[in-house]
This record gives structure tokens, C-alpha cells and sequence, in this order.
């Protein structure tokens, strides 16, 4: 194991967004989440992530497990520059090098480095940048809201592969989607849910029938 | 190390935003100047009715003096706008509040004042609270200074029958005419007399009445006025350079600097989906919060001493005197921080409070005006005003500016305001922190 989560559920207010679920993610495994929208599939990697206090239940992680979350909505200061953005969460994250690392990710995801604001970038541009903060910090798992979104086919490659590789070194990634021909062949696990409640969790070619 | 990364960026996204902090320092900057000539010109000449019931005269004479009435009042009246209304109309415009007293001349007036045998009456009425005891006191300064120049005329008539108990002649009380023998006139006849003990005692008698009546004039004089003020030529400073106009645009401007940079920019957090980011243990929520007033100390004494030292510039160049422009700004300084961080805190529980940036800022603009106007009301007028403003940072920042610049001993006054600052400074930011837990939502 190495995230996990217990009875975890949350509420906004008297709206439920998730039921107490559980949910077990080994090392080297690529979970898909799926569920229609407003199912809880965003509360639930906000949970795994920290970014959101469970209302009830716990979320563990093994010792030592770094974990990068690129949330559905990009998450970075647009005033600040890509490279700074990159810069700060870095120091952040501990990085030892922050202006290597920031310097080495505009790079991988082809972020313009023209001093241009980043709330300037295209819709394509912010994305990258938010999947390039969750990067920081050599995470052991990538927990990924809708990453494809707005990315080009070639930007989408290069995505899978870093998925490939964070769960070729023992790490684990889980990520929500609403495009099924991701499941077959990025997935090794189909998480569903639906109205905030857990019905499904199995192989990939049995959500497809679920 | 986290809350100085997030500082920098702080200042560093505000410097990309030059037209903005442009704005939050030339908006307090004008409001402290409009909010100052109100103040000055509200209290310096407040409106107050004249009904004249008695038919003053163009001319009273009193004693052996003639005053021009009209000028009169007007050489008297330069703290007040005095307006002649009839009895209906000021009684009207004391309801609506359009003049805030009448001063009502009864008839009978001009009679006493010739007579000297009674003091003449002014009725005085007001609107309740407010200005009022401000009003008060100016028509009773009014009323002190007509009545200088009525002194002058009745001791001068006064003296006249002296001199005419002293020297004799004709004379008139009252409308009656009348002869009087008089002191010297009663010597002499005296000395005419056959010398005799009784003749001496009442010559001895006339004598002391004769030196006794000739120092009437400067004893007059001396009881009239016990204490005379006199009025040396103008050495203070000019209105606009005044320590309270220093104090009041300083406190005015981070006012509004601090509370909406603090409040803004927690909020952002939240607009830009930042915090949530932030919040999984990259930053605490109190870490946030800090950051918040952290940037509002700093950029309270930047703005503050920038503002401070244009004004000790404008003084060292006018020849101004009085003040310890430099010699203080470290202790300005202090005061600056402090300020700026007890209003981030506030600020930052607006933000918290508010979640949305634009909201957040609109709030802490709507909020900021009601705590400068209470810090602006008196304390002695209106006493709950001074107790809610106690519990907000502007008070205590304009006393701590105004003693730290000013006083000849600020120790005590310092000590005091800066305990005040850092306490509400730490009470707002625990409150923010709280509050900020609503951004992750």
C-alpha cells in the first residue's frame, strides 16, 4: 500500500460530495477514477491529496511518500511568470535546486519562457504549467484531475509516458478522466463513482461492461 | 523562510500592478486632504442663526462710544457664520439642522445695554449632540468678545463720573441732567473756611477720596480683566503642516493600503485556486495569514516612511520649527510596522471572511471608511465612539504617530499605543486564522 483511504467522506455545508469510501492504491498501480459529473471523483483526489480535511474517515500514506496533485482547475499566481510559479513551488516543495528544476520542467512540458504572465497563457499553456508544478519534488504519486483536458495529442504522449515512468519506479497514479479510451490503455485499475458513493472497482474491461 | 518565499511574491505580483498601488496610495492621500478641509471647515465656521427681535439700531451708543453694529458683529463673529433670520425662519432651519443654533437678540436688549444697570441677555439655542458643545463654546467666545468692547465703553463711562466726582461739572444719569460740586472744587472751599478740627478731618477725608478716585482708571482696567490674553504674532505651523494632519493622513493612508492589500491578496489565494495547493503541508494556514500581515507591515512602512519623509522635506525647506521630523522616523518606523501589521490582521480576517478577492477588497473599502470617521469623532462628544474605536487599529495608530513625531516625551504615549496595536494586531490574525480555514472550502 501506499495511499489509502479510510471511511473518508466529505461535506460542503449539508451536501454530501463523498460517502465514506474506501479505497486502497498499491505501489507501481495506475488507478482511474470515473463517474459522471458532480459524482465526487475531484473531492476525492483533493482528500488523497490534503487538500481538503476529510469530514469523516482518514487518509494514510506510506513513510516518506511524496505526493503531486494537479487539481481540475489550474492552481498557480497569475502574475507571476511560469518559471517563477515554477521557482516558488519548488522552494516549496523543498526542491534543492528550484531554478534547476524549474528550468528542466519549462523545458519537458515546452512552457513559453518570455516573461509573459502565466494567467496569459492559453488554456493548453496553463494546463501544462499545472501539471508541471505537480511534477516538483520527485513525487512518488501523481494524483492527476482530468489531465488531458485541454492538452494536444503530442502534449497527451508525453503525459502517459511520465505516468508510465513515475509507476515503472514503484509509484502509484491515480487520475480522474471522463474519456473511456484512456481506461484500456493507461489504466490498471477502474475506480467508478457516482453521486458521491463508490459502485464500481475492478479491471479496466469490466467498467466498460459496469 | 515559507512566510518571506510567500512575502516576496506578494511583492513582487503588487509590483507588477503599478496602476493599482498607484491608486491605493493617491486614493487615502485625497480622501485624508478632502476629510481634513471638511473637518477644518466644519469647526472653524459652523452656521448659526441671528434673529434680532429688539430692531438693533444701526448705530448703539453706549457710554460715550458708538458701535457700528453691523461691524461690530462681524469683527467679532470670525469663528462663526452668522446669518439674520427671522424668529419662524431660524427656528425652522434649527429643526432641519441647517444652522446649528440661533442666538436670539430679545427686545429690551439695546435699552440695557445703554442703561448699564442691567446686563443685557443673549438667548442661545442648539441642536442636541454632535458639534454642539464646540457651537456652545464659540458663541460663548462671541459673547466674551462683544463683551471686551462693551467693557472698554462702560469703564470709559464710568470713569467719566470719577472725573466728575473728582473735578466737578455737569452731568446726566439716567436721561436727568445735574450739577456736581466735585472733590477738587470741595477742597478749595474748604480752605476757605475758618481752620478748625472738624474742617481738618474733612479736608483729610477729601484728600484720600482724591488719590484713592485717581487710581480708579488702571484698577477698573485690572478688575475688568483679571487675566488678558494677549495674541502673539503667528509662529505655529500652517493647518496643512500641522503634527494631527501628519498623523491623520499617515494612519488614513495605510489604512486603506493595508486592509485591502491584506484582504485582496488572501482572497486571491483562493480565486487562483492557490491555497488549496498551499494547504496540503506545503503551507500552514498560519503561515498564510502571517505572510498577510507580514506584507502589510512592509508596505506600510514604505509607504509611511515615504510619505513622512516628503512631509519632513516640505517642513526642513518651509523653515518650519517645532517637531522631531528625523530624529523620530525610526520610532515612526516602529509605529508604521506595528500599524501595518495590526490592520493586515484585520485585513486578513476580511479576506478569510469574504473568500473572493473582489469581494474581499469591497468590503475592506466599505469597512475601512467607518473606522477612520470613528477614530476622527471625538471621544469627549461621542463616548461610544471612542470605545468601538479602541477595538480597531486607526486610533491607536494616529496617537502613536502624533506622540511619536511630536510629543516631548512619547515614552508613555508610545508604550501604550503600541501594546494597543500588537495586541489587536495578534487578537485579528488568530481571527483570521480561524477564518481562513473557509478558503479550502
Amino acid at each position: 500500500m501506499i495511499l489509502r483511504a479510510r471511511g473518508v467522506a466529505r461535506r460542503f455545508g449539508r451536501d454530501l460530495a463523498l460517502a465514506p469510501t474506501d479505497l486502497v492504491v498499491a505501489a507501481g498501480e495506475v488507478v482511474a477514477l470515473v463517474g459522471p459529473n458532480g459524482a465526487g471523483k475531484s473531492t476525492l483526489l483533493a482528500l488523497l491529496a490534503g487538500a481538503l480535511e476529510p469530514s469523516e474517515g482518514t487518509v494514510e500514506r506510506a513513510d516518506g511518500v511524496r505526493i503531486g496533485w494537479a487539481p481540475q482547475r489550474p492552481a498557480f499566481y497569475g502574475r507571476l511568470t511560469p518559471r517563477e510559479n515554477l521557482e516558488l513551488f519548488a522552494r516549496l516543495e523543498g526542491e534543492a535546486e528550484p531554478a534547476a528544476a524549474a528550468a528542466r520542467l519549462l523545458g519537458a512540458f515546452e512552457l513559453p519562457d518570455r516573461g509573459r504572465s502565466s494567467g496569459d497563457l492559453s488554456v493548453g499553456n496553463r494546463q501544462r504549467l499545472n501539471l508541471a508544478i505537480a511534477l516538483l519534488g520527485s513525487p512518488r504519486v501523481l494524483l492527476l484531475d482530468e489531465p488531458t483536458a485541454a492538452l494536444d495529442p503530442t502534449q497527451r504522449e508525453r503525459l502517459w509516458e511520465r505516468v508510465a515512468a513515475v509507476r515503472d519506479l514503484g509509484g502509484a497514479v491515480v487520475f480522474a478522466t471522463q474519456n473511456l479510451e484512456e481506461l484500456a490503455d493507461h489504466a490498471d485499475r477502474v475506480v467508478k463513482l457516482d453521486d458521491g458513493r463508490l459502485v464500481f472497482d475492478g479491471a479496466p474491461a469490466e467498467a466498460v461492461l459496469a | 523562510m515559507t512566510v518571506l518565499l510567500l512575502l516576496r511574491k506578494d511583492l513582487r505580483i503588487l509590483r507588477r500592478s503599478p496602476a493599482l498601488a498607484a491608486v491605493l496610495v493617491a486614493y487615502p492621500l485625497v480622501i485624508a486632504g478632502l476629510v481634513g478641509l471638511v473637518a477644518g471647515y466644519a469647526s472653524s465656521k459652523p452656521r448659526i442663526a441671528l434673529v434680532d427681535e429688539d430692531h438693533l439700531p444701526a448705530r448703539v451708543v453706549v457710554g460715550d462710544r458708538s458701535f457700528d453694529v453691523n461691524r461690530t458683529i462681524a469683527r467679532v463673529s470670525r469663528s462663526v457664520h452668522l446669518v439674520r433670520l427671522s424668529p419662524g425662519e431660524a427656528a425652522r432651519e434649527l429643526r432641519t439642522g441647517k444652522v446649528v443654533a440661533t442666538v436670539t437678540v430679545p427686545p429690551g436688549f439695546v435699552g440695557d445695554l445703554r442703561a448699564m444697570v442691567r446686563s443685557p441677555r443673549l438667548i442661545l439655542e442648539t441642536t442636541h449632540g454632535g458639534i454642539t458643545p464646540r457651537v456652545t463654546q464659540q458663541v460663548q467666545a462671541l459673547v466674551y468678545s462683544l463683551n471686551r468692547k462693551l467693557q472698554t465703553a462702560y469703564i470709559a463711562a464710568n470713569l467719566r463720573y470719577v472725573r466728575l466726582i473728582l473735578h466737578g461739572g455737569p452731568g446726566s444719569f439716567l436721561g436727568r441732567r445735574f450739577q456736581v460740586l466735585g472733590l477738587d472744587r470741595t477742597d478749595r472751599l474748604l480752605r476757605q473756611l475758618p481752620p478748625g478740627k472738624r474742617v481738618t478731618r474733612i479736608r483729610d477725608f477729601v484728600g484720600d477720596a482724591r488719590l484713592a478716585l485717581a487710581q480708579t482708571d488702571a484698577a477698573l482696567q485690572a478688575t475688568a480683566n483679571p487675566i488678558e490674553l494677549v495674541r502673539a504674532p503667528d509662529r505655529g505651523r500652517t493647518w496643512a503642516l500641522s503634527a494631527e494632519v501628519q498623523a491623520y493622513a499617515l494612519a488614513l493612508t495605510i489604512s486603506f493600503l493595508t486592509l485591502v492589500l491584506a484582504a485582496g491578496s488572501l482572497a486571491a489565494e483562493r480565486d487562483e485556486n492557490v491555497v488549496a495547493r498551499l494547504a496540503r503541508g506545503l503551507v500552514g494556514i498560519g503561515e498564510l495569514v502571517s505572510a498577510k500581515v507580514v506584507l502589510a507591515a512592509v508596505v506600510s512602512l514604505v509607504v509611511g516612511l515615504a510619505i513622512a519623509l516628503a512631509f519632513g522635506v516640505i517642513i526642513q525647506v518651509g523653515g518650519v520649527t517645532g517637531g522631531e521630523p528625523w530624529a523620530r522616523l525610526p520610532l515612526l518606523g516602529l509605529g508604521l510596522v506595528l500599524a501595518g501589521a495590526s490592520l493586515g490582521g484585520l485585513g486578513a480576517l476580511l479576506g478569510a471572511l469574504a473568500r473572493e478577492a473582489r469581494t474581499a477588497s469591497l468590503v475592506a473599502l466599505l469597512i475601512v471608511l467607518p473606522v477612520v470617521f470613528l477614530g476622527l469623532v471625538p471621544r469627549e462628544i461621542v463616548p461610544a465612539a471612542g470605545v468601538v474605536s479602541d477595538a480597531l487599529p486607526f486610533a491607536h495608530a494616529v496617537r502613536f504617530f502624533s506622540s511619536s513625531l511630536y510629543d516631548a516625551r512619547p515614552w508613555s504615549a508610545v508604550g501604550r499605543e503600541a501594546a494597543w496595536l500588537a495586541g489587536l494586531g495578534v487578537a485579528f490574525a488568530a481571527a483570521a486564522r480561524l477564518g481562513a480555514r473557509r478558503l479550502l472550502v
